[in-house]
């Protein structure tokens, strides 16, 4: 469980919460231990989640396109990867990823996109993409109130 | 350390979208063949029916497999068509369009239903994300 100590409480109440309802992986603890920076995790992530939406984009456009088979953005595994590696390591440096899983079923045309898939997907990369904001727009309220401290 | 891909609320409200839309596909094939004495294998078309099955316990829905109905053909009295036996009688598909029709709303009812609870889980996650208002 969480110790609830130290200034960035909400924010990993709410990434715990996002684990618990396998929205994102369980990283803040490693990442606290490994950097400092939440900036750069926030970057990273908003990164890849926009990739990902222009890849589900993508995919909804190439619906039935003959052959097409359908993109995926691959940045938690990468990330999980680091992390779990030992000694530092840059953030900046894990770049989200596109690949074809070619793991679904093809339909007869050679494509293997399905629009509610597609759909669910769009729903989980916003909401993601919310919580980033949120917490970034957060950061920088906290940025504010240190300047505005005389 | 791993990533967590388990089935969530959201993926498994897609799988029976996904199984609702197979089933709805199984249904116009039988509906759009209602009547087609010749399914290639000198006889008529049999009427297809979707199977689901669950992998684990919370793994959401899958297609288990479409199997063909064995029950009996329908005999319609048709001297004229040229595929009647002696008597006059055409072998014709054994589907029913009010079974089809009953089918079709079910199907339509559960697809609707992951929608709902689709839409009311985005809901709830907003509700948390207001909090980092």
């Amino acid at each position: 469980m969480l110790k609830m100590t130290g200034k960035k409480d909400l924010a990993r109440l709410l990434l715990f919460l996002f684990y618990r309802q396998g929205l994102c992986i369980n990283i803040w603890e490693q990442l606290m231990a490994k950097t400092e920076n939440i900036m750069d995790l926030i970057d990273a992530g908003i990164k890849a989640e926009t990739l990902r939406q222009k890849a589900i984009a993508n995919n909804v456009a190439n619906l039935e396109t003959p052959g097409y088979r359908r993109v995926d953005v691959k940045f938690e595994e990468l990330l999980a990867r680091c992390l779990s590696s030992s000694g530092e390591f840059d953030l900046s440096e894990v770049e989200a990823q596109i690949y074809r899983p070619k793991q679904t079923p093809v339909k007869s045309n050679g494509n293997d996109v399905n629009l509610e898939v597609e759909v669910g997907q769009m729903i989980k990369n916003s909401l993601r993409h919310k919580a980033y904001i949120r917490l970034l727009s957060k950061k920088y309220s906290q940025i504010a109130l240190a300047i505005s401290v005389k | 350390m791993g990533v967590d891909n388990s089935f969530g609320p959201i993926d498994i409200a897609i799988s029976g979208l996904q199984a609702q839309g197979r089933q709805m596909k199984v249904i116009s094939s039988n509906v759009a063949n209602a009547r087609t004495s010749d399914a290639g294998k000198g006889e008529p078309y049999r009427r297809l029916e979707a199977t689901f099955k669950s992998d684990s316990d919370l793994g959401g829905v899958k297609l288990d497999k479409i199997v063909t109905d064995m029950s009996d053909f329908l005999k319609v009295l048709e001297p004229g068509n040229p595929l009647a036996d002696e008597e006059g009688y055409v072998a014709m598909p054994n589907v029913s369009l009010p079974i089809e029709m009953m089918n079709l709303n079910t199907a339509t009812r559960i697809y609707k239903a992951n929608i709902a609870v689709l839409k009311r889980y985005q809901q709830i996650l907003e509700t948390t994300l207001e909090l980092l208002r």
